[in-house]
This record gives C-alpha cells, sequence and structure tokens, in this order.
C-alpha cells in the first residue's frame, strides 16, 4: 500500500454562498416534484383547450389507458432499481396476449382434442408464461452474465417470434369465449367497471400498492436498491445479490404478462404484434418519474407519476387533433426534459450535501 | 439458490421450446420448399417477398403466390421484408445470388424499393409488383395492384349510405408514409366531402394497429360523443375502433373498415362491423405468377401492359357469407 | 550540488483535510533521490503536484533555481518531467509500441502513423530495458512485471530530466529490479535526476544517494543515504510513541475462533494466497502486515467467501466451513470491513439507516414487513454506541466524514453478531482522531470476546494495536511476532522476504 492520501472528495468547485442555499432548496424541491408539476399543467393547458379534457369520463378513460403503461413501467422500475434495463416488456405483453387468445379462442391441442380452461386459470397461465420469460432474462443476466441490455434485447426478439409463432402470424379474433367451453368473461378485467371505475384501473392500484409496499416495507426492496447502489457493498453485506437480480426481471416480466393481457381484454382479440415498443414507452415513464438508470434511485409513484404524464400527453394531444408527427415530437420533448432536470437535480443536491456536510 | 436457479432455467427454457414446437406446424415462411433435394436448375425458382405475414392480407398474398407457383412446376423461396426497405434490398440480393427466375413482390416503399428492382433487372431476374405500386414504370415487368382508389370509392358511398347521408364521423388513416394510406383516406373523401351535412371531426393515424385504433378511438369519442360513425383505412384498425364502441355507451356507431379480412368479414355476418371493401388479393398473386411464368417461357416477353389495376369489391352484410381467403365467390 | 527541483513551502489541502504541511523539498541533479513514509505521509501529494496533475494550496516549485506554474501534466512533460504511476496506465488491448507512442505517435507525410519508425524506436528501448520483447506483442498479454517496463520504457522514450517512480518495483521480480536499476544508474549517469518513493528499505539502500522521509504530511529528515541506517530509517518513519495514540488490548485470549490451514488462492503467475495457515482466539486483536500486493486482502476476502479458494480449510468456532459463499460465512460468524468503503462498503444511495441495516435487515421483520420504529432504534442504538457523529439517521452516507463512515460500515458488521472481525486497513484515508477511535472500538470489541483480525501498512499502528502480528509477502505468511518481541525493524525485512515461515 502506498500513500492514497486523504480520500475525501475535493470540494464542488464553486459551492453556492450561503445566502443561495435557501434558494438552491426550493429549486431543489420544485424539481423533486417535477413530474406531478408537469402533470397538473399539462392537465391545465388541455382543459384551457377543451371542455371535454376535465371531465369526469376523460379522466376515468384517460387513467384506464394509463394503467397498461404504468403496469408495464412497475415492473420495468424494479429491474431499474438494480441498475439492469428490460427492453423486452413489450414482447412478454405480446407473447402472453398470444397464449392467453389461443387458450380462449382455440383451447389447448392434446392430440385428441382440444382442452379449454376457466378464465382465472387461462390468465395466472399468462402471468406465469411472463414471470417465466423474465426468469430467463434473470438467467442470463446473473448466470450467463450477459449484459441487461443485451439480454433483454434478445428475448425482445425471442418473445415476439415465438408470440407470431403461435398464431403462425395470424389473429385470435373473438376472446368472449362460450358457456359450453366454460371460459367467459375474460372482458372482465379489460372492459368492465366496478364501482364506476374499470377493472384495469383497479388492477394498476393493486399493482403499484403491491409494489410501493415491496420497495419500501420489505427486506427485499432494501435489497434492490442496495444492488443498484452499490452491488460490491451488498455482496459484501450478505446479499444474494443474483437471487435479488433474477427476482426482479420475474416481476416485470409478471407485469408485463399482466398489462398485455389487460390490453388484450380491453381489444377483445389477440394479435402476435400487441404492445410492440411498449418497452420504451414505459422505460420513459420510469424516468420521467425519477428512476435513476444507473440504479438504487427511484419510487414507484415516481413511475406511476411517469406514466399518467405520458399518457395524459399523449391522449390529450388526440383529444385536442394535434398531428400524429408532432406528438411524437411533442413526448419526446418531456422525456429529454425529463432526463435534463433529472441531472439538474441531482448536481444541485451533491453541491447541497457539500455545503451542509 | 442452485436448486431454485436450475429449476426457473428448466422451466424457462421448457416453456419457450413447447411455444416454438407447438406452434411448429405452420408455414415456415423463410425457407425454400417444394422442389426435391436435388440441387434447383437455376431458372426454375420464384421468389415472394411480401410484408409480414402478421397481416392476413399479406399471408393470404403470400399463401396463393405460393401455391399457384409450386402448381406450376416451380420452386419457391418465400421471404417477408416486414415493410423495411433495407431488409427488402438484402432479400434481392440473396434472390440475384441464387440466381432466381422471376420475383414476385409487395413492396417496402414506392420510391425506396426502385434500386433493388433495377439490380434485379440487371441481373437479368424479372420482377413482378402486386398489390403496391412503384412511381416508376418500366423497371417492373408488371405491377397489378388493386385499385384502391376505386375501392375507397365503394367504401366511401357503402359508409355514407349507412350513416343516412348526414352526421358526425371520424377517420382513423393508416401510417402516414404509407401511399395506400392516403389514397384510400381521398378516395373516402372524394365520395364523403360531397354530402353537406356529413362532418369529419376527427381526423387520426392509428397506423394501421390495432390496439393504438382502439385507444385513439376512445379518446376521439370522449372528444366528440356525438359521433355517429368511423371510417378506418385497414380491417384492422377497424377491429380496434370497434372494440373502442362496443366499450363505450353508443354501441350503434357505424364502422367500416378496408381489405377483407376474415376477422371483418366474421364481424359482418355478426352484425358488428358494418362493411369492408375486399381487395383480391388471392387473384393478384396468382395472376402475377400467371404472368411470370409465360413471361419465362416466352423468353423473356410479355403481351399485358405493366400497369394492370384490379377492381375491389365491396363486402356488407348481403354478400359477407360468400367471402373466404380474401376472394367473393359466386 | 545542484538543486534541479525545489518544492518551497508546500502545502497542499483537501477539503478541511491538510495532507501535505508547509514542505521544502529538495532533488538534486544526477542523483537518484529517496522519498519513504508511511501511508498517507504525503509522498504522493507532493509527486503529483511536482507532475502537474495537482496543484498546490500554497508554496511554490522551482525548476532549475526558475519559478514554474505546472498547471497540467502536460506542462511538467513539456518541462522534462516524467513520471511512472504505480498504477498502470497502459492499454491492455494495445500493442507493446502502440502504448509507448500512445498520443503522440511518429507521422509520416504528417499524417499516418509510421508503424515502423514506431516499432524500431520502441525496439530501442526495450534493449535498454533488457527486454527482448516483439513490439507488437499484446501488453495485456505480459506479465505485470514487463508491463511496468514497458511502462517505464514509455517515459524514456521522452527526453526526461526529471523522472518520479512512485513504487516502481511492487510488480517486479528480482532479475526486473536488477535490470531497472541498471537503467537508473545509465539515467543518472546521463545527469538525469531520479525522484524514487519506495518503501523496500534494501532496495533503495542499494541505489539511492539522498532520503528524505515524510510523516503525517510533513518532511521531518533528509540525509546522504550513506549518512543513514535502516534503524534510522524506521525511527524517522515511526516517528511518535505509537502507544500514546493507540489503545492496546489487554483482554485475556479464550478458544480459538477462527482457524485456517493452508488456504491457497491461485492467481494467473504465481498464488495470490501460498499455503497460509493462522489462527483467531477470543479475545485476541491479531493485525496482518504486508506490502501492496502480498495477498492481505486476497486472504480476507477469502475467509468472507468472496474469492473461492483453491486448498485449504477454513473452521469458525470448531466448525469447518464448507461453503464459501458470503452468506454463509456470515451466518458461521465472520464478518469484514473492506478496504475500500467506497467502492465495497457504502451503498451512497442509502440512508446512514439503510446502510447500518443493510446486511441485517431481513431480521427487523413483522409479518414481511419492516418494522420502522425497531429499525429506527437498532440502528440509533449503533450510532450511540460506535459514537457516529452524522446529522440524522436519514440523511445520505454520502454526507460523513471518512472516519464516520468507517463507523458506519462497521456498525453493520456488528449487527451480524460475529465472532470473528475482518478488518481490511480499517484506518486507512481517516484523520489521526479517528484512528485512534477505531483502535479504541478493536480493544473493546475483542474485550467483550471477538476475534479481532485486521489489516494494516502502517507500521506504528500494527505494533501498537496487535497481540500478534503475522506478515505477509508475496502472498505466503513469512514471520510471526508477538506484541512482546515486534520491532519495526523486523516487520519490515519480514514483508520483503522470500523466506516462508516454517
Amino acid at each position: 500500500m502506498t500513500d492514497t492520501e486523504v480520500r475525501t472528495p475535493a470540494p464542488a468547485s464553486a459551492p453556492p454562498a450561503k445566502g443561495n442555499v435557501a434558494l438552491a432548496k426550493a429549486a431543489l424541491w420544485l424539481l423533486r416534484g417535477r413530474t406531478l408539476i408537469v402533470l397538473v399543467v399539462l392537465v391545465v393547458i388541455f382543459s384551457a383547450i377543451s371542455s371535454e379534457y376535465l371531465t369526469q369520463s376523460n379522466l376515468i378513460l384517460m387513467t384506464k389507458h394509463v394503467a397498461i403503461n404504468a403496469i408495464l413501467a412497475i415492473g420495468v422500475t424494479f429491474v431499474i432499481l438494480t441498475g439492469g434495463i428490460d427492453l423486452s416488456v413489450g414482447s412478454i405483453a405480446g407473447l402472453s396476449s398470444m397464449i392467453v387468445g389461443g387458450l380462449l379462442f382455440s383451447g389447448l391441442d392434446v392430440g385428441t382434442g382440444h382442452i379449454f380452461f376457466s378464465v382465472a386459470v387461462v390468465i395466472v397461465i399468462g402471468i406465469i408464461v411472463g414471470a417465466l420469460v423474465g426468469g430467463l432474462n434473470g438467467l442470463l443476466v446473473t448466470r450467463f452474465k450477459v449484459a441487461p441490455f443485451i439480454a433483454t434485447l434478445g428475448i425482445l426478439y425471442v418473445a415476439r417470434g415465438a408470440a407470431q409463432l403461435l398464431s403462425d402470424g395470424g389473429t385470435f379474433p373473438d376472446l368472449s369465449g362460450t358457456p359450453e367451453r366454460g371460459n367467459e368473461g375474460f372482458r372482465f378485467i379489460g372492459v368492465d367497471s366496478l364501482l364506476g371505475i374499470p377493472v384495469a384501473v383497479w388492477i394498476m392500484v393493486l399493482v403499484a400498492a403491491a409494489a410501493i409496499v415491496v420497495t419500501t416495507r420489505t427486506p427485499f426492496g432494501r435489497r434492490i436498491f442496495a444492488v443498484g447502489g452499490n452491488e460490491r457493498a451488498a455482496v459484501l453485506s450478505g446479499i444474494r445479490v443474483n437471487r435479488v437480480k433474477i427476482a426482479v426481471y420475474v416481476i416485470s416480466g409478471a407485469c408485463a404478462a399482466l398489462a398485455g393481457l389487460l390490453l388484450t381484454s380491453e381489444l377483445g382479440a389477440a394479435y402476435p404484434d400487441t404492445a410492440t415498443t411498449y418497452e420504451l414507452n414505459a422505460i420513459a415513464a420510469a424516468v420521467l418519474g425519477g428512476t435513476a438508470l444507473a440504479g438504487g434511485r427511484g419510487t414507484i409513484i415516481g413511475t406511476v407519476m411517469g406514466a399518467f404524464v405520458i399518457g395524459f400527453l399523449s391522449d390529450g394531444l388526440v383529444l385536442v387533433g394535434v398531428s400524429t408527427f408532432w406528438q411524437s415530437v411533442v413526448k419526446g420533448a418531456v422525456i429529454i426534459f425529463a432526463v435534463v432536470t433529472e441531472q439538474a437535480q441531482q448536481r444541485l443536491q451533491s453541491s447541497l450535501n457539500k455545503r451542509t456536510a | 439458490m442452485k436448486v431454485f436457479r436450475k429449476t426457473a432455467l428448466a422451466a424457462s427454457a421448457a416453456t419457450l421450446l413447447l411455444l416454438t414446437a407447438a406452434c411448429g406446424g405452420g408455414d415456415d415462411s423463410g425457407s425454400t420448399s417444394g422442389g426435391g433435394s436435388a440441387a434447383p436448375a437455376a431458372s426454375k425458382l420464384i421468389v415472394i417477398i411480401t410484408p409480414s405475414p402478421d397481416n392476413v392480407f399479406f399471408k393470404a398474398e403470400q399463401v396463393a403466390a405460393d401455391a399457384q407457383a409450386k402448381k406450376l412446376g416451380y420452386e419457391t423461396l418465400v421471404l417477408s421484408h416486414d415493410d423495411d426497405p433495407t431488409k427488402q434490398s438484402q432479400q434481392f440480393d440473396t434472390a440475384i445470388s441464387r440466381k432466381a427466375a422471376a420475383i414476385i413482390l409487395d413492396n417496402a416503399g414506392a420510391d425506396a424499393s426502385e434500386a433493388a428492382i433495377q439490380r434485379a433487372k440487371d441481373a437479368k431476374i424479372p420482377t413482378f409488383l402486386v398489390d403496391r405500386e412503384i412511381n416508376k414504370t418500366g423497371v417492373a415487368v408488371a405491377q397489378i395492384v388493386s385499385n384502391n382508389a376505386q375501392g375507397a370509392g365503394l367504401g366511401g358511398q357503402e359508409f355514407a349510405k349507412l350513416m343516412g347521408n348526414k352526421g358526425e364521423y371520424a377517420e382513423l388513416t393508416g401510417k402516414a408514409t404509407d401511399t395506400n394510406a392516403g389514397v384510400r383516406s381521398q378516395g373516402y373523401h372524394g365520395i364523403l366531402d360531397q354530402f353537406p351535412d356529413m362532418k369529419m371531426v376527427a381526423q387520426e393515424s392509428a397506423n394501421w394497429d390495432q390496439a393504438e385504433a382502439l385507444q385513439k378511438t376512445q379518446t376521439i369519442l370522449q372528444a366528440h360523443p356525438n359521433i355517429k360513425g368511423i371510417i378506418a383505412g385497414n380491417d384492422t384498425m377497424a377491429l380496434g375502433a370497434y372494440a373502442a364502441v362496443q366499450a363505450s355507451k353508443n354501441k350503434k356507431i357505424i364502422v367500416t373498415g378496408f381489405d377483407g379480412s376474415p376477422d371483418v368479414v366474421g364481424s359482418i355476418l355478426k352484425g358488428g362491423i358494418k362493411a369492408t371493401v375486399l381487395q383480391p388479393a388471392s387473384q393478384i398473386s396468382q395472376m402475377a405468377v400467371d404472368q411470370a411464368d409465360a413471361y419465362l417461357k416466352a423468353g423473356g416477353k410479355t403481351d399485358q401492359a405493366e400497369k394492370q389495376s384490379i377492381d375491389c369489391v365491396l363486402v356488407n352484410a348481403d354478400n359477407a357469407k360468400q367471402v373466404t381467403d380474401f376472394a367473393v365467390s359466386g | 550540488m545542484n538543486e534541479v527541483v525545489q518544492a518551497k513551502n508546500v502545502s497542499k489541502s483537501y477539503g478541511g483535510v491538510r495532507a501535505l504541511k508547509d514542505v521544502t523539498f529538495t532533488a538534486y541533479r544526477g542523483k537518484v533521490n529517496v522519498l519513504v513514509g508511511e501511508n498517507g505521509a504525503g509522498k504522493s501529494t507532493l509527486m503529483k503536484i511536482l507532475s502537474g496533475s495537482e496543484q498546490p494550496t500554497s508554496g511554490e516549485i522551482l525548476l532549475e533555481g526558475e519559478p514554474v506554474t505546472l498547471s497540467t501534466p502536460r506542462d511538467a512533460q513539456q518541462r522534462g518531467i516524467g513520471i511512472i504511476h504505480q498504477e498502470l496506465s497502459l492499454f491492455p488491448n494495445m500493442t507493446v509500441a502502440q502504448n509507448m507512442f500512445a498520443g503522440r505517435e511518429p507521422r509520416r507525410k504528417g499524417r499516418f502513423v509510421d508503424d515502423r519508425e514506431q516499432r524500431r524506436r520502441t525496439r530501442e528501448v526495450l534493449n535498454r530495458l533488457g527486454q527482448d520483447l516483439d513490439p507488437d506483442t499484446l501488453v495485456g498479454d505480459l506479465p505485470i512485471g514487463q508491463q511496468q517496463l514497458v511502462e517505464i520504457g514509455r517515459v524514456l522514450l521522452e527526453h526526461v530530466r526529471v523522472l518520479i517512480m512512485d513504487e516502481p518495483t511492487s510488480a517486479l521480480s528480482n532479475h526486473e529490479v536488477d535490470v531497472l536499476f541498471r537503467v537508473m544508474g545509465d539515467l543518472r549517469a546521463e545527469d538525469v535526476t531520479v525522484i524514487y518513493i519506495s518503501h523496500k528499505l534494501d532496495e533503495f539502500r542499494r541505489i539511492g544517494d539522498f532520503v528524505t522521509v515524510f510523516r503525517d504530511g510533513g518532511l521531518v529528515a533528509h540525509e546522504p543515504m550513506s549518512e543513514t541506517d535502516t534503524a534510522w530509517i524506521v525511527r524517522q518513519m515511526v516517528g511518535r510513541d505509537p502507544d500514546s495514540l493507540y489503545v492496546r488490548n489487554t483482554s485475556a485470549t479464550g478458544d480459538v475462533l477462527l482457524d485456517v490451514r493452508g488456504l491457497t488462492v491461485l492467481g494467473p503467475t504465481r498464488p495470490l494466497v501460498d499455503d497460509v495457515s493462522l489462527s483467531v482466539r477470543a479475545g485476541e486483536v491479531v493485525g496482518v502486515y504486508g506490502l501492496m500486493g502480498a495477498g492481505r486482502t486476497e486472504l480476507v476476502e477469502c475467509l468472507m467467501g468472496m474469492r473461492p479458494a483453491d486448498a485449504g480449510q477454513v473452521s469458525v468456532r470448531g466448525r469447518v466451513e464448507t461453503r464459501a459463499t458470503v452468506q454463509a460465512r456470515m451466518d458461521a460468524g465472520l464478518a469484514l470491513v473492506p478496504e475500500d468503503r467506497q467502492r465495497d462498503g457504502l451503498v451512497p444511495t442509502m440512508s446512514v439507516r439503510d446502510n447500518i441495516l443493510l446486511a441485517t435487515i431481513g431480521d427487523l421483520t413483522r409479518g414481511g414487513l419492516l418494522r420502522g420504529g425497531r429499525e429506527q432504534s437498532t440502528a440509533a442504538a449503533k450510532v450511540a454506541e460506535l459514537a457516529i457523529k452524522i446529522p440524522g439517521l436519514a440523511g445520505l452516507v454520502t454526507s460523513l466524514s471518512g472516519g464516520n463512515q468507517q463507523k458506519v460500515v462497521l456498525a453493520r458488521a456488528l449487527l451480524t453478531e460475529p465472532a470473528v472481525l475482518l478488518l481490511d486497513e480499517p484506518t486507512r484515508g481517516i484523520d489521526v482522531g479517528a484512528k485512534a477511535q477505531i483502535a479504541k472500538l478493536m480493544a473493546e470489541l475483542a474485550a467483550q470476546g471477538y476475534g479481532v483480525l485486521f489489516i494494516s501498512s502502517e507500521l506504528a499502528e500494527v505494533i501498537a494495536m496487535a497481540d500478534r502480528v503475522l506478515v505477509m509477502a508475496r502472498g505466503r505468511l513469512t514471520a510471526e511476532f508477538t506484541a512482546a518481541d515486534v520491532t519495526e525493524e523486523a516487520l519490515v525485512s519480514a514483508s520483503a522476504s522470500e523466506k516462508v515461515l516454517e
């Protein structure tokens, strides 16, 4: 060992003067709440343009649209918190959609005939398939040490291809089921409402609540943050890092499958391109909600807010009749804005830390 | 830990294998079929390139061309460019290097495809275009397309009739970069704009996609609750729009599509979607293969005009029963 | 005598910590000027200032009597000051020749890299270093010693007037050291000034003309080599009376808690840990002394299950531990406070509380959910017990000082209720007061019946704190001393020894 000298980091080049600290703190507070602020601004702008925007029925509809992306994004957030990334969620949604579609429309071919399962069983199968494909992501990342970006990119193609193979590219057009087969009622999760609120929204609320509890109130949640914050320290603290990583990919896969099922139920049909490129919206929602792509930092509630911003923005643009091309431009700009402000928040935070340390 | 991992690995691998095996029965697009094991004579291979067979329309087109070519004693190589001109270009290189006798193509873009077709021509391989045109003439031997403008006219007339020539409606258009999206929209408006009482209150692109059509229709219905009808640029969008209508308060909203896909024909039979315009996909493919065969047998000559336009057929409750696989019988 | 380089009244502070205190240092033309001192004594800081990568907080640098400003390493290079860092700065994916000329490739027609010229000059330099190497060999394929020589060759390519070498021999074999010393002799004959940092007393006494000793950021002695002896140098390095600073463990020893037999970890060229056997008893503080690369960190990492052992047996509390995972070793009763807090210890994105509880969070639940109150009270108890100074339990751990960060990691290890605590350089990078506190804690822990095994590179510290000192060199244990018979000289000579302890 030679001199490594004192390891205290050098102070920021120009620390804010005393009087600026209060200002910096206020700015930081605004930056932390930026997702909510953006959401409020969006609602105000669109309500001013269209009287239809801020009606109860439109809010419910938009929230229902948000639900699918929010559930995908919650799953992806788990992965990003560990410092990984999951690009395969759109494809997993498509795959489970096709599996559920196939089981409801044509049943399981057992050679002598076709077996049909009840809707509940089919839904469970769909989610398990998603979880297993997620587990495959996890194994590639841990056991085979494939970079998460590459592993999930590979699975993106594999799962999409599997979805297409299931029907040879075709669509399962009618998922309403029949009484003889005992598989009616798939429309419940995507179309029906409970107490005036769509079932899909209730499901989103349940998933979000469960995710919040897991991330903030369980040892497993704490370990997720530790793995993303400093993997080596997590190892040394006796955390089974690989197990945590596999678990988050399984969660992400299961959430993706669930989102795929909601989409399919709402559509009443399963087609292999279901949820193509949805992974990008999901990642955008997570980032918009303040999840750091480097891992270790982020919240489920932030992600849900991010999904609301994206959904309320997209639907608002459609509602007021903005052209498709401009919709793309605006969405991209909002995402970039989110990342830029995230960086600003980090810088401000660390310079404040140094001031108050 | 170890056990956990192994089980998970085995289960995941098994799932994928099962999935893949369960679907093994389908047509493997991309592989050479027919012919037998002997090395193929260069002149007996027809390469069929279409957009993704995810869409039943292209699937029908592909299957019809493949079957017709095999019937005439050719080997086939069936490829899909997924609407990616770069991929299409690479597939042309494959066809050239395999010394194909002819190429049947549903192209990936009017302008972006010319260079590849010219390259094939330079290599003395004739290309027969189906379904979609290119802007240049003299490059491909034939361009056999369904008459989208005529078809859209039919669709527009039927939609107006269903609406009683008045009321608010919305239009879902296809991918803005696709020529047919524009042609169909213009065809619809050529008719609809003649009725002063018909008012288009929203026009959105749903990129030919079912789920996107669903969500956008829901939002449109939110903004314009008095809408009486939705006219869609293709059948998948019509299906998405119809699902949105079913989930809304006004289930009587009229939805029409374009393509004549089995799913929509089925919906018409059940009184769901009201009408669609059938493009004779199978017929066009068969014509292209027949003309390629004649061209090759005549030693590189054709007596057909390059641009050939095949009329579309309106499908509604009256004739839906007679429709199978993009063809109206009887 | 000719003063080439002079640092006059140079001070350097990082944040509030003074790494260099008013140092006036002189290096003489055509001489080998040796710098010695313990970790954190300020040698490397001074060299960073002389080579332009750090700026002094106050004071000035004179080159040939002229005041100069060295604001970048490039400035220093242009003035003929070259430096060979202890950590290699080579590109393993490039060839020897490409590495030597990286960033200053010879050009042909002013545009294209002249590969032939590059190879020719590389071969010349390699010959001078006694290396018959193909210039097209990938650097990554060379053993570490030869890589070090490539690094040295890189500096020799330039016309250097002053050559700074920061522990260049730590990775070299004896033969390679001989070659290097011959080259240094040549350089001296060419009137090049060499500033040479080393820990190896027997080595630098062979080559040095002058010796300068640093301690605690200050220059404490400067003499011609001929007027010194090893004992004098060690006395200057250690300086203070160690026992006045550190609390010594006085507790009675009990059962053997950790017993290691024949532990071996293979490395790319030689074993990193070579047939090491040791034991730690309850109530005992055992120190492991050695130089960089001696295998001490690898030893504790292997004990903790972070590195697989290739041979040997580890028993904790009399039970042979077969499963070599961190979790298993933690359950068995081992806990490690790692050497590099930032890299291996702390989760910078988490709060003080969460960092403290990280290893034992699974015990603080009811019905699967965390009990916020228990979390708070458990963490608060440890903070009080170890006297950790924090702004609040919810504050980010990165806002703490080095010593308090170290205590956070220590608190986490203690919460796992270990039998034996492994501490890798526990006092590294923290100030003197915090060092004394850590030492006191270690003694207290021993008194409570823990076994403590700690690694240190500081002679004074290891002598003052350990009941027993083990010395490692080249992966092997080379000596063992008790508190009664340990001396600085014995430690230093054992740490450079090739001999294995029988």
